[in-house]
């Protein structure tokens, strides 16, 4: 039987240890990445080499982390390696989490809480970075309340929008997304740092009981780190001043694309309502 | 004590406090899950039991069994129990005791129904195939262990002579584990060991804490390591080390102590450096 056994079968240590592997490189990396850039429409307020006042820098800060990223050579390759990976990590990662049966009912313990946590998490993270790349990387507005899309030339503003609900106003609609964020990082935070701390153990790094314990620590540690960067950019993305947002991101257009080419650019991603008159007096203010 | 289904606290400290203020002379409730056969319905029967000193679980069922009357005074069969040694070494009578995995034979009633009319709950182990009441066939628990070869191979045709000799560290490091008595407490807590029936698919379903940590005890045996490849190869298919969800409830389970998460880990580190010298070096 074991001769004509299927590929999953023949090729199953190599399967599992990719799942781990993928958990960590590119995904857990790509995840320290992102929060780290995205929280820097918060931290980036102490950055005095940002060209703006106050908690403004932080957008300038944040504009300036996008635009690079968006300039970086092979990035449609980084990205398809991430899909590919998110996507391999996934399928496996349902078809492994399906064979268990979490008993945390009977067996309270917390080792036990964060195995069933590490399967919940997982599920949410699926549907969450799912939402999450549909909406604001392929541009599938209509699951957007408000409709915004989100646009690299206008990273800090299109996210306040998407993030909100609306251009003006924090609506209902806007209260469930920022929610559906605060939920979805914080899984996805979670199954990292605990992925990392049992793939420690999967891959024979840490054997000892105290080996785990200190490797825990760091994982613990991390996690914290990269919550407190996850919390932030929700956050951040609320509190930001919407039309100064669009202002300075629209200065930093025409500093980087001069005049004509971000005219074309600021009438592409215009929106059809009263927001012009916003920007441009957005503009002024900022220039003034 | 708390009033849920089980009473899940049975910590050290819990059970100590219980047998100190133990009421003498008391009665207590067995609450008994049977089952007639495989594939038969199971349902509930309670049992008044007096408590002598220093009474343990089996005594309490082989007072069952001289008396098969409910307490609700109905007359029954004697309820059906394995057991063997009666000191916590073969791990024949393992049962579920108030919701966890446990032998019956070192469980006192004074630890776990200290007064008047409290009740024990018991039950068979879920994992396993129920041969009748609280008897389980155990059969897929040593069936793992043939799979991982844990054994020392010492058979030839003619006399090997004497093997060669363990340093004092080696053994103290595999003593631990070579307490193992094949139990289940380990296979009962894991969620990812789920009860399989059909025999056919042992030789892919996960082995389970116990075969892990035997197989390390084994590769590090200066002649069981002859066999370390074989067993390696065996847990890196289907149900082998890699199905470990890291729940770590064997190693909270284990009545041995054995530490079976390390052995896990052990067992990782084994596979990663094998599968790597097999990409790598052909073999």
């Amino acid at each position: 039987m074991r001769d004509n056994a299927g590929l999953l079968h023949r090729h199953h240590l190599l399967l599992r240890r990719l799942h781990s592997l993928t958990g960590i490189l590119p995904i857990g990396v790509f995840l320290i990445f992102h929060l780290t850039t995205n929280s820097s429409v918060l931290w980036g307020a102490i950055n005095t080499r940002a060209d703006a006042e106050g908690l403004a820098r932080g957008v300038a800060t944040f504009q300036h982390e996008v635009a690079w990223i968006n300039n970086m050579p092979g990035l449609l390759l980084i990205e398809i390696t991430l899909w590919v990976s998110i996507g391999f990590h996934s399928v496996l990662g349902v078809v492994y989490a399906l064979s268990g049966k979490p008993n945390v009912r009977l067996y309270a313990y917390r080792d036990n809480w964060r195995y069933t946590m590490q399967r919940w998490t997982g599920y949410i993270g699926i549907l969450f970075i799912f939402y999450h790349v549909a909406t604001l990387r392929w541009g599938w507005s209509f699951l957007v309340p408000g409709g915004a899309q989100w646009s690299h030339h206008f990273a800090a503003s299109t996210l306040a929008d998407a993030l909100r609900g609306s251009t003006t106003s924090i609506t209902p609609a806007g209260v469930g997304v920022s929610l559906l964020y605060f939920v979805g990082v914080t899984s996805l935070v979670f199954h990292f740092a605990n992925g990392l701390w049992t793939a420690a153990i999967t891959w024979g790094l840490t054997v000892s009981e105290q080996a785990q314990k200190r490797w825990g620590a760091v994982c613990t540690a991390l996690g914290a780190g990269l919550m407190l960067a996850g919390w932030s950019s929700v956050i951040g993305f609320l509190i930001t001043d919407r039309d100064q947002a669009r202002g300075i991101e629209e200065r930093m257009l025409i500093e980087h694309y001069g005049e004509d080419r971000a005219d074309q650019i600021i009438t592409e991603h215009g929106h059809a309502d009263a927001d012009t008159d916003h920007n441009e007096q957005a503009m002024t203010e900022t220039q003034d | 004590m708390p009033t849920t289904a089980y009473a899940h606290d049975s910590t050290a400290a819990w059970r100590r406090a219980n047998r100190e203020r133990a009421l003498p002379g008391r009665t207590v409730i067995l609450k008994i899950k049977r089952c007639d056969g495989p594939g038969k319905p199971a349902r509930w029967e309670s049992f008044k039991v007096p408590v002598e000193p220093g009474m343990n679980v089996i005594a309490a069922l082989k007072h069952i069994a001289a008396n098969p009357v409910t307490a609700d005074a109905t007359h029954t069969t004697p309820v059906v129990y394995d057991a063997n040694c009666l000191e916590e070494v073969c791990g024949a009578c393992t049962m579920v005791i108030n919701g966890h995995a446990r032998q019956s034979c070192s469980c006192l009633l004074d630890e776990y129904a200290p007064r008047e009319g409290d009740t024990i709950t018991l039950e068979p182990m879920s994992k396993f195939p129920v041969v009748r009441d609280l008897w389980v066939d155990r059969s897929r628990l040593f069936h793992a262990l043939t799979r991982v070869k844990a054994w020392v191979p010492i058979d030839g045709t003619y006399d090997l002579g004497a093997g060669p000799k363990e340093d004092p560290a080696s053994q103290q490091d595999r003593y631990g584990m070579s307490e193992c008595m094949s139990c289940g407490c380990c296979l009962e807590a894991c969620p990812q060991y789920t009860h399989e029936d059909d025999e056919s698919k042992w030789d892919t379903s996960f082995v389970g804490a116990h075969a892990i940590s035997q197989a390390r005890l084994f590769n590090e045996h200066p002649t069981g390591k002859e066999l370390k490849p074989d067993r390696l190869d065996e847990l890196m298919t289907p149900g082998g080390v890699t199905d470990c969800g890291n729940a770590q409830n064997c190693v909270k389970a284990c009545p041995k102590g054995i530490p079976l998460t390390e052995s896990i880990a052990a067992i990782g580190r084994q596979v990663t450096l094998r599968a790597f010298a097999r990409f790598f070096q052909g073999k």
